[in-house]
């Protein structure tokens, strides 16, 4: 058994530090780009702190599922991060599962989230749940192919066997078949983490919003917990496209000097990544609801490519 | 050792037979009539679990008993009963929910009391239940046929148990049409076998599709897929399982889903794997096919559904859908001869298909003490139930979670083994074929995503938020021996997924015995903490591990509070309300709007319709009276059922012009059939 | 046991044989009821003797069961209930029968032949009496032109009656000892309650269509 208790203590810390400076640093080039001044990336750490600080006040209609689902959220999305490799090639706890365990365990937080958004009786958090569960299903097929592609390739659904796979003879990102997967992921990134053109995440507009609206209701110490969750996602997801598509500078040996190599390395693929989703949500505009299955459904097709070009044609 | 598996049979059986006659005697004594027969069915099961249990921990492979007395009553026919691996597997499903089920009816049966006749539910409960647990281990086609027929018998007598709504005499007739097209079709199909054995055993027919030329065997594959396939309630052979599942007694319909279609997966298992022999390509990739598009369909009427038994009746059609993917990979992997992923994949179908029978016996039982608590199957007049009926909310929470296939409950591990058999399966053939996989693949994510949305919506529209009508306002909850068989469900569904590994050693002889391999030492690694998918690189996945894991993070939120948030304090308050004065139940999300943008995207299948009728005073933004009526359609019934129905009945009235109604006629009839046939003679 | 051939009693058999298949040909051109009724109580009587000579061949008891059967059944009680039931009715006539006496007298002439060909290659079966197989047959075939050319369904009756006459005198005829008791027992019984059922939908045909013709029912249809 390779569960490294050290290795695992060290990842759970570095995703919790390292979660909302990612949202802080997405938000402030977003408001570079557009022309305002925007917070210091730092603000989620503060945001975080009030939140945690604040009184509670909890909606009289709700049950304990109301009060379990900020834990449940907060627990798969950490539990999902120690299966994804980041600094190193192998990933804490990759034992326990691999991608579809990783895909699982966030549907699992979806699920109490979006009953959570039902619990207050509010029409708010129904209309919430309801478009989140509709976008995240037609998003699983896209994301699930994606996945299959590399899976295949690799033999295998583990993520540090995938990441070990495409870092074998020759940086493989130039083939079409990854480009394609890559393109169809990087699409499902965004539908996954609320970001536009599918959600906006700035906005309490009540007839546009989707993750805020299951939140509405939620306050203190549980938005503290939800909010630090759906960053934990945020940076899951990416750090899964860069390391399985740039799988560069990931520590091979035990050292502090590699280990320290593959942080840097890290954290600058993640820099690129956010840079790509500020690009892409300052130049696009908010989709009409029922137009997002098209850009899903594009993912979808996208997917499906990549995996006959790889079969197929080579 | 030898005998033990089948004298617990033999009582298992006896049980079944004396709870039926038990709950008779006591005809009008409705309270020692509940308690036989239930009590009898919940021992017998009890027994049926013990035979299954020792037959599959054991290594010995098969065990036989005949009943001479019964053989010589009747001539030509032949009573024997065999336990192999394959049987006692079926009969560990059957038996488990029989005993889940017996206890939560000696509560449920209470509603029953000075209503309608106790005694008659227990017999033909018992009945179905013998019926049943026959089918799974009857040794000839004689046997298995009249078990066949018993079961779809009682079966049809149950679901008419309530027989005063239309709604029931119309769902028990459908039933009681489709399942004798199934049994003629499985007649017709036993009949091909026969010609060539020439032998009623199922000895004789093991591997008998080697002797038999393609054609033929083709034929009788069709045939068995069309009967077994509407027993298990394939798309688009469905139409009658939302129809009788969700009016039968809530005992009965969690019995239906969780075993009866399940007769389906046994007898295509039985004879795809066992007598047909190595099969052709086109079988495996027609099973897999049939299992994306019920599942996908399955799940997508599910959401559709708002009556809540309804909705677990879908659901039964899409899991059917994922236990096939399974079977049809490993026919696939038969076919290309690699006996290990074949092995991996009837696992990974029969693990879903053991996984579905505790799940959706559970959301049944869970349903039908909603039901006796409202009085009402429309989700939109529930809600709120969570506070009144808390226990009952978390065991159905937990079959909702695991039918969802969300870690660490059961459904995901199956699923987990689908994906791995699909994945592995790419490499087998370098055909175009082999597309096939991802794209099952695919389908299955989205299956299980909406399955999700689905139960969300079922759980949140019922359980949670506020009571949206008086009856679920009063919801008492369930009573003790409904919650007991509840939990013991919930507990299954628990270990199952908890403990995969352990349980696949049981199913070590079943592979064995259909394709000559055994896994469960390949797929489990770390003591059976971590389930393998054949080798450790190949993918791992511990649902325990997990477990352990969140148990282990969960104090980092506690420290949280305890460092930064020691002060804050809690109160409760009213939702948010837009400063309106109060919210009612009427303003929640319904659960058709839930559904709603499922239904515009998807609206090239529902072909959805919707009326809209508004009464205001003067201005139509502040409408008085509101209606609204919305449709989905029902494909097949409209594009597949009704022209068949009216092409049946246009031929049947041509047909009548020879029924004169003249009894002079009729016998004229027979007397020139008879010359012609002594004509015939000379 | 190789039952003694009795010369004696095989032509006495073949004798009643061919009487009881002249009674049925009356019974097809007379249209009195009563009188019908009477040939049917004769014509079983014969078979009753045809069992009791069978018996005597054989020395078999349970042919003598079947002979006491028939006599009590057949000869005395089925005729009473029938007599009295076409008194309690009075109609004592069959009219128009679909097709006219001398063609019905053809028909079954031409039946009678067609029973004497078809039951050629198992007349060498028979123990005793020659051409008892073929009567039979054409006992069944004339019975059943009987039920479908009349409109009485009491006539019907009869003619169901006589077929089964022919049943038991292929049943006597054909195997050694009779068929087994139990299944003669059974046939028996079958008859009689046929018979009351019938007479008990007389009653009701009777009472709904004010006439006893069977045609009448066609209404019923839908």
């Amino acid at each position: 058994m390779n569960l490294d208790p050290v290795a695992t203590l060290a990842q759970a810390i570095l995703l919790l530090l390292l979660a909302p400076v990612l949202s802080g640093l997405i938000k402030t080039w977003k408001a570079t780009l557009q022309n305002r001044r925007g917070p210091p990336i730092w603000q989620p750490y503060f945001d975080l702190l009030k939140f945690l600080r604040k009184d509670m006040v909890i909606s009289e209609h709700t049950s304990w599922i109301f009060s379990v689902t900020p834990y449940v959220l907060f627990l798969t999305a950490l539990a999902a991060g120690l299966l994804v490799p980041m600094v190193s090639a192998r990933a804490p706890m990759s034992l326990f599962g691999g991608v579809l365990a990783l895909v699982g365990l966030m549907a699992l937080g979806r699920f109490f989230l979006a009953l959570g958004g039902l619990d207050p009786a509010s029409a708010f958090g129904g209309m919430g749940s309801s478009r989140e569960m509709t976008i995240s299903a037609i998003a699983e097929p896209a994301m699930m192919l994606a996945i299959f592609t590399v899976a295949i390739t690799a033999g295998s659904t583990n993520l540090s066997q995938i990441v070990l796979a495409s870092q074998g003879p020759g940086w493989k990102f130039l083939d079409p078949s990854r480009a394609l997967a890559f393109t169809a992921m990087f699409i499902v990134l965004l539908a996954e983490t609320g970001r536009i053109p599918v959600d906006n995440p700035a906005t309490h507009l009540e007839l546009t919003m989707i993750h805020e609206a299951m939140l509405l209701e939620y306050s203190g110490r549980y938005l503290a917990l939800i909010e630090w969750a759906a960053s934990i996602k945020q940076l899951v997801l990416m750090s899964l496209l860069a390391n399985i598509f740039f799988p560069v500078g990931l520590a091979a040996e035990t050292t502090p000097v590699a280990f320290g190599l593959g942080l840097l390395f890290f954290v600058a693929k993640l820099i690129v990544l956010a840079g790509a989703v500020v690009l892409v949500e300052t130049t696009n505009a908010k989709l009409r609801l029922f137009r997002v299955p098209d850009l899903l459904s594009a993912a979808f097709i996208l997917a499906t490519l990549a995996l006959v070009s790889t079969f197929l044609f080579t | 050792m030898e005998g033990i598996p089948m004298l617990l049979l033999t009582l298992a059986l006896w049980g079944y037979v004396t709870g039926s006659l038990a709950g008779l005697v006591c005809w009008r004594r409705e309270k020692l009539a509940n308690l036989f027969s239930f009590g009898s069915a919940a021992l017998a099961a009890l027994c049926g679990i013990g035979a299954s249990v020792v037959c599959l921990a054991g290594s010995a492979t098969s065990f036989e008993i005949r009943w001479e007395f019964l053989e010589s009553a009747v001539p030509y026919l032949k009573f024997s009963v065999r336990l192999d691996p394959l049987s006692a597997f079926f009969l560990l499903i059957v038996s488990s929910l029989g005993l889940a089920l017996s206890i939560y009816s000696f509560g449920y049966a209470r509603s029953f009391y000075g209503r309608k006749r106790v005694a008659v539910l227990g017999a033909f409960y018992n009945g179905l239940l013998l019926a049943t647990t026959l089918t799974f281990v009857a040794d000839n086609i004689w046997l298995f046929l009249i078990a066949w027929e018993i079961m779809a018998l009682t079966a049809y007598c149950l679901v008419s148990f309530e027989h005063e709504q239309p709604e029931t005499r119309d769902a028990g007739v459908l039933y009681f049409i489709m399942s004798h097209i199934d049994a003629g079709c499985i007649i017709l199909g036993f009949l091909l076998l026969f010609q060539m054995s020439g032998d009623y055993g199922f000895d004789s027919l093991h591997g008998l599709g080697a002797k038999m030329s393609p054609g033929k065997r083709d034929a009788a594959f069709i045939l068995f897929l069309l009967g077994f396939g509407i027993k298990a309630g394939i798309v688009p052979l469905h139409i009658w399982l939302p129809a009788a599942h969700p009016v039968a007694p809530s005992n009965v319909s969690a019995f239906m889903s969780g075993v009866l279609i399940k007769t389906g997966i046994y007898g295509l298992t039985r004879v795809c794997f066992d007598f047909l022999g190595t099969p052709p390509l086109w079988w495996g990739v027609t099973l897999l096919a049939i299992g994306m598009i019920s599942a996908v369909l399955g799940v997508l009427y599910a959401l559709m559904e708002h009556d809540l038994k309804r909705l677990l009746a879908y659901h039964s059609i899409e899991n059917i859908g994922i236990i096939l993917m399974g079977l049809g990979a490993a026919l696939m992997f038969l076919h290309t001869a690699h006996p290990v992923l074949a092995a991996l994949a009837l696992i990974a179908g029969l693990y879903h298909t053991i996984n579905h029978a505790t799940f959706k016996g559970l959301l049944f039982l869970g349903a039908g003490a909603v039901l006796h608590a409202t009085h009402t199957r429309n989700m939109e007049e529930m809600g709120g139930l969570i506070k009144r009926m808390p226990q009952t909310a978390f065991f159905f929470l937990v079959g909702a979670v695991a039918i969802s296939a969300l870690p660490p409950l059961n459904g995901f591990v199956s699923e987990w083994l689908t994906y791995q058999a699909l994945l592995q399966g790419f490499g087998t053939t370098e055909s175009l074929v082999r597309l096939v996989f991802p794209l099952s693949g695919a389908m299955l994510a989205l299956t299980g995503a909406l399955a999700a949305a689905c139960f969300v919506k079922a759980f949140g529209i019922s359980f949670l938020a506020q009571p949206r009508s008086e009856h679920a306002g009063k919801a008492k909850e369930a009573s003790p021996s409904m919650l007991f068989g509840m939990a013991l469900l919930a507990g299954a569904c628990l270990l199952l997924g908890l403990f995969p590994t352990h349980f696949i050693r049981l199913m070590d002889p079943l592979t064995h015995q259909l394709t000559g391999q055994q896994l469960s030492a390949r797929l489990s690694l770390a003591d059976g903490l971590v389930l393998a998918s054949l080798a450790r690189d190949t993918g791992t996945v511990s649902t325990l591990g997990m477990v352990i894991l969140s148990a282990c993070l969960l104090p980092v939120p506690f420290a949280l509070w305890l460092v930064f948030g020691r002060n804050s304090k809690t109160r409760r308050g009213p939702t948010w309300d837009c400063g309106q004065r109060a919210l009612t139940p009427q303003m929640e999300y319904t659960a058709t709007g839930f559904s709603k943008p499922i239904r515009m995207i998807f609206k090239a299948l529902f072909r959805p319709r919707r009326e809209v009728q508004r009464e205001y005073d003067f201005s139509p933004y502040f409408a008085t009276t509101l209606r609204f009526e919305s449709h989905v359609e029902e494909v097949f019934e409209r594009r597949i059922y009704r022209p068949a129905r009216i092409l049946i009945i246009r031929a049947s009235r041509r047909i009548r012009a020879i029924q004169m109604g003249s009894i002079h006629a009729y016998l004229l009839y027979i007397f020139v059939t008879l010359l012609l046939l002594l004509l015939f003679a000379i | 046991m190789n039952p003694p051939t009795s010369e004696t009693g095989s032509q006495f058999i073949t004798l009643l044989a061919s009487l009881m298949l002249v009674l049925q040909v009356l019974l097809a051109v007379q249209p009195m009821l009563i009188t019908n009724i009477r040939i049917f109580a004769l014509q079983s009587l014969l078979l009753a003797a045809i069992a009791g000579v069978v018996g005597s061949a054989y020395h078999a008891g349970h042919v003598y069961v079947v002979a006491a059967l028939t006599l009590v059944g057949k000869v005395l009680f089925l005729p009473w209930w029938l007599e009295r039931l076409v008194r309690q009715i009075k109609i004592e006539q069959e009219i128009r029968p679909f097709v006219n006496m001398p063609a019905s007298m053809l028909i079954c002439g031409a039946l009678t032949v067609l029973a004497y060909v078809v039951a050629r290659p198992i007349t060498s079966l028979e123990r005793l009496g020659s051409n008892t197989v073929a009567v039979a047959i054409a006992l069944l075939l004339t019975g059943f032109f009987l039920m479908i050319n009349r409109r009485k369904a009491i006539t019907q009756v009869l003619a169901l009656l006589t077929m089964e006459n022919g049943v038991m005198l292929a049943a006597i005829a054909l195997t050694t000892y009779g068929m087994p008791l139990v299944v003669e027992i059974g046939i028996f019984f079958d008859v009689v309650i046929a018979v009351m059922v019938l007479g008990i939908l007389v009653f009701r045909i009777r009472e709904t269509f004010a006439s006893m013709d069977v045609s009448k029912l066609n209404e019923l249809k839908w």
